[in-house]
């Protein structure tokens, strides 16, 4: 009894893309990429803003020497073509001030997102893979870390550690802040699970490693993606927060420390002088938000190969 | 090469306030696969064919009874002792829209369990690529425009053959196929069932076909053993033509009667079953789980469970106590 | 005596579907998912509408309704229900008017489209009230009524969640809510997929009884050539958009005339006879984006392929009360007029 051969044609005429082999795949990835962010302008745009930012954090405090000038005719003065921003208390460019704190922002935010969902993905996708003794062990893990409260332990160190690396603040963020992506990932897993190809797998015998880093970690890589920008953004309102409320070491341009100056020195919230020092590193802040989210809603198209290349 | 016995599986519902609900989906089933040979579990919902299907591939567990692989009873190994025994069973899922990854490319599914399977049986890496070739070619459909794509990019047909393709990355000895074609256009289901019966004639390799429907089941295995099964039990057994020809069981018969029949080129069967129909759950304390739907149920069946065996001058085995040829299936025009 | 038993007296509608053509918008433009149907569905009949995926019929149940949602729009043709009028040109209040009391829709998996959070009950009186229905009781009864016509306690049901409801119960619940307003035209999309083979046949016969007393129009849409030829009269066969064959149910099904129909019955397995017979259609079911611009939709997968095939698209022909579409029968090949893709 003959087999019939012929194939049934594919839903998709377009040409495929030639080869199989990693190198391939991955152009064809970043060219897909590439595909999706162009499809709305919005995209572009959150695109432009982060890397406006990442270049800040790079090249930021290049542009600039080590120690900014003072000029002391020109305390809080108004915002003119030398200055956009004005100066602060001492005299000092706004806009220098908000180019060079970026570095630590981010890197900080960088750093805690990372942390965040590193720990949070590990641990989610193994409760949620093996059940059982696992699964209630991590989660109790999980339940201690939610229970810990963030911010008085965050003040009470700060009396000891001086944080002066943001890899440190990020170290601490981070390990603070993984439960919540840890509970999700798990609940994805759990769900993930039951679908046909994860069962094939382990009827095929392949290995957990395998299964647990080639079969799901990539079904939900948009989901680990989103997470880990929005955490960044979390991040820097976490810590901007801590400076904002003078907790942290002063470290005049970071962005944190400039609101807390606006508003306690300058007055910024009562006479008109100091408002461009408030606004400025606010406006950073939300920029930077609104960058994050443009991109996170691309996300999902990217990593689903199926609306990556429709 | 595979038997069980008395297989029996209980499923715990979380009852919430009225405490935990045991549902049995098996009850002490026995069975038979041998090499190359074709089983059907026919049955509805509810009648343990799909559970009794993932045991027998070892993707869930059984509460009671035991299994034999190639005379090694399974109670006696470690659990990891007995994957290497399990992975001679590969089951094929239903949904083919679902048992693909749709985020890895047809290559990338077929090369894992490849490398792994070279590995087993020593040989070089370099053998993954033909061998990836060499299996989708035998499941009818072209390497090198499947190769590349990703699962969306195929129609539902293809995609089953994809995944009948890893599943003898393995070299199985047994496909389990659960409702295999149910998913897929009628017009190419006769493909998808021509495969898997050309699979069995090439490959040696026993098919078990798990399905409500009972004409496809009869196409791969017309030569081979059909099991009835309701509410996890078996209430039918034997040669497939056999049964569809002359059932004997009640159940069966209503299966068979329920048939749709192609006026025109068909006519239904003169003695055709329509069971009662039940309002309410609920199943007799002791008796034959079908004698509450059943037309021709006795005294005797609400208070005694009838036991699967060859009762009176039939070739199968039945679990009743008053089985009766009735003429229940369609015949065609002419005939 | 409640309304709806006194309705018999009232004659079915008939339904004229001409010319009619739904198209949707792609990135590679308006493409049609339903091309120049024509079909006519005769009063009090159950008409079978058969097809697989690509073939439109969905689409087509849709347009009795005018429901057809963007990016599909009704581009061509006419729907014409009696005592309606073109139900293509219904717009607004009378179109809303018209959906539920004088065309009921069951649903495809009628078994999940009902509302999880509301028992059934008051999914029933939400529809009379949105229909502004002003004896809630006497619709109520009604629906009790209908469900133990069907076989289930019709107050218990009401009482419940679609989850405590079995897929057959389920599917019996929808056929109630489209009967209830008493519509007279009935379209049911896929009634039997996803039940048991003995739920399935009880839910066919259920149709068949119900159509009968209440002298309904009924049209039945299925890929399941078994469903329809136990359940309808008449068997319409579409394919890519377009129906290429149409007869009563034992012509088409004994002495189908297409070669898709053919192909179609040759490649259900059966449960007797020679399995040699059966015989798999080659290539598959086309797509929006793959269906051919000119020419016979079916010409990949027929084996009775021939040159005209190619370019010119088979024109529907009637005879002795049979429809076909296809070069290879139709001997009068100057009937055939050629049909540009727009």
């Amino acid at each position: 009894m003959t087999v019939i051969v012929n194939p049934e044609g594919a839903i998709s005429p377009e040409a495929a893309p030639a080869g199989t082999t990693r190198a391939t795949l991955r152009r064809n990835f970043w060219r897909g990429v590439w595909r999706v962010l162009r499809r709305k302008p919005s995209r572009m745009a959150g695109v432009v803003i982060v890397v406006l930012f990442a270049v800040m954090g790079v090249a930021g405090p290049l542009l600039y020497p080590a120690q900014l000038p003072r000029d002391d005719d020109a305390l809080y003065a108004p915002p003119s073509l030398a200055h956009p921003f004005g100066t602060d208390f001492e005299g000092t460019d706004v806009l220098a001030l908000v180019v060079t704190g970026a570095r630590y922002v981010l890197l900080t935010g960088l750093a805690t997102a990372v942390i965040t969902v590193a720990l949070g993905t590990v641990i989610g996708l193994v409760a949620g893979f093996h059940r059982g003794r696992w699964d209630m062990l991590l989660m109790r893990l999980t339940d201690m870390n939610l229970a810990i409260p963030g911010l008085p332990l965050l003040l009470v160190l700060s009396t000891v550690w001086k944080f002066e690396s943001p890899l440190e603040m990020g170290l601490v963020l981070g390990v603070l802040g993984w439960g919540g992506i840890a509970r999700a990932v798990r609940s994805q897993t759990l769900s993930l699970r039951e679908r046909g190809f994860i069962e094939a797998a382990r009827g095929l015998g392949l290995p957990t490693r395998h299964i647990i880093g080639r079969e799901l970690l990539p079904s939900m890589a948009p989901y680990i993606a989103m997470n880990m920008l929005i955490a960044v953004t979390g991040a820097v309102y976490a810590q901007v927060g801590l400076f904002f409320l003078g907790v942290l070491p002063f470290e005049s341009n970071n962005w944190g420390v400039m609101l807390n100056l606006a508003v306690f020195n300058g007055g910024a919230l009562t006479t008109p002088a100091a408002l461009p020092y408030l606004l400025a590193p606010l406006i950073a802040i939300l920029l930077l938000t609104l960058g994050i989210v443009l991109i996170v809603d691309a996300m999902d198209e990217i990593f689903n190969p199926r609306l990556r290349e429709e | 090469m595979i038997t069980g016995t008395g297989i029996t599986k209980i499923f715990k519902q979380r009852g919430g306030v009225l405490g935990a609900r045991e549902v049995p989906a098996l009850r002490g089933v026995d069975f038979a696969i041998a090499k190359g040979g074709a089983v059907s579990f026919i049955g509805e919902s509810g009648s343990g064919k799909t559970t009794l299907g993932r045991i027998i591939a070892g993707l869930e567990t059984h509460d009671a009874g035991e299994i034999v692989i190639d005379g090694v009873p399974m109670s006696t190994l470690s659990h990891r002792a007995r994957q290497p025994y399990f992975r001679r069973v590969q089951l094929i899922h239903q949904d083919p829209y679902s048992a693909l990854n749709p985020t890895r490319t047809i290559h990338q599914t077929l090369e894992a369990p490849l490398r792994l399977r070279a590995k087993q049986t020593g040989r070089p890496r370099s053998w993954v690529d033909g061998r990836a070739a060499e299996l989708l070619a035998m499941v009818g459909i072209d390497p090198g425009y499947v190769l590349p794509r990703y699962p969306h990019q195929l129609s539902g047909g293809m995609r089953q053959r994809v995944v009948i393709a890893r599943a003898l990355t393995m070299d199985p000895e047994v496909l389990v196929a659960d409702e295999a074609v149910s998913m897929i256009d009628v017009s190419l289901r006769l493909g998808i069932l021509a495969l898997l019966k050309d699979l069995r004639e090439r490959l040696d390799v026993g098919v078990l076909f798990i399905t409500h429907d009972i004409a496809t089941a009869r196409y791969i295995g017309d030569d081979g053993e059909l099991y009835v099964l309701y509410r996890g039990q078996v209430v039918e057994r034997g040669a497939t033509e056999k049964i569809i020809a002359d059932p004997v069981h009640p159940y069966t018969q209503s299966l068979l009667s329920a048939i749709p029949v192609l006026h025109g080129l068909e006519r239904p069967g003169a003695e055709r079953v329509v069971p009662r129909e039940m309002q309410r759950e609920g199943l007799p304390d002791g008796g034959c789980l079908f004698a509450r739907r059943c037309p021709f149920s006795t005294e005797r069946c609400e208070s005694e469970m009838p036991v699967l065996g060859r009762d009176g001058d039939t070739d199968q085995e039945h679990a009743c106590f008053h089985p009766r040829r009735r003429s229940v299936i369609p015949v065609g025009v002419g005939e | 005596m409640t309304a709806h038993t006194a309705a018999p007296h009232l004659a079915a509608p008939g339904v004229r579907i001409r010319d009619l053509t739904v198209v949707y918008k792609t990135p590679a433009g308006e493409l049609p998912a339903v091309r120049g149907v024509d079909l006519t569905l005769a009063p009090g009949t159950i008409t079978g509408v058969v097809g697989e995926s690509g073939s439109g019929k969905s689409t087509l149940a849709l347009s009795l309704l005018n429901a057809v949602q963007p990016p599909g729009r009704i581009a061509a043709g006419s729907v014409e229900i009696d005592g309606l009028g073109d139900v293509v040109t219904l717009r607004g209040e009378d179109l809303r008017r018209a959906r539920g009391r004088q065309v009921g829709y069951v649903f495809q998996a009628a078994q999940n489209s009902l509302n999880p959070l509301k028992t059934i009950g008051k999914q029933l009186l939400d529809l009379g009230r949105s229909h502004d229905v002003e004896d809630l009781r006497a619709l109520v009864r009604d629906a009790k009524e209908l469900l133990a016509r069907m076989g289930m306690d019709g107050a218990r049901v009401l009482d419940s969640y679609q989850h405590e409801l079995s897929g057959g119960m389920r599917q019996r619940v929808g056929i109630m809510l489209a009967l209830v307003l008493n519509a007279k035209v009935v379209v049911l999309d896929e009634p039997t997929t996803a039940l048991d083979m003995i739920t399935q046949a009880t839910i066919l016969r259920i149709i068949r009884e119900v159509h009968e007393e209440r002298a309904l129009t009924t049209l039945v849409i299925t890929h399941d050539v078994g469903a329809v030829a136990e359940v309808a009269d008449s068997l319409a066969v579409m394919y890519g958009g377009r129906v290429v064959e149409h007869g009563p149910v034992t012509e088409v099904l004994g002495d189908a005339r297409h070669p898709y129909t053919q192909g179609l019955i040759r490649a259900i397995p059966r449960l007797t006879g020679d399995l040699s017979l059966a015989r798999a259609l080659p290539g598959r079911p086309p797509t929006l984006g793959t269906l051919p611009a000119q020419g016979c939709v079916f010409r990949e997968r027929c084996d009775r392929r021939m040159e005209v095939c190619e370019t010119d698209e088979p024109m529907s022909v009637n005879r002795d009360g049979r429809t076909v579409a296809c070069h290879a029968t139709d001997r009068h090949l100057t009937l055939v007029k050629r049909k540009e893709f727009v």
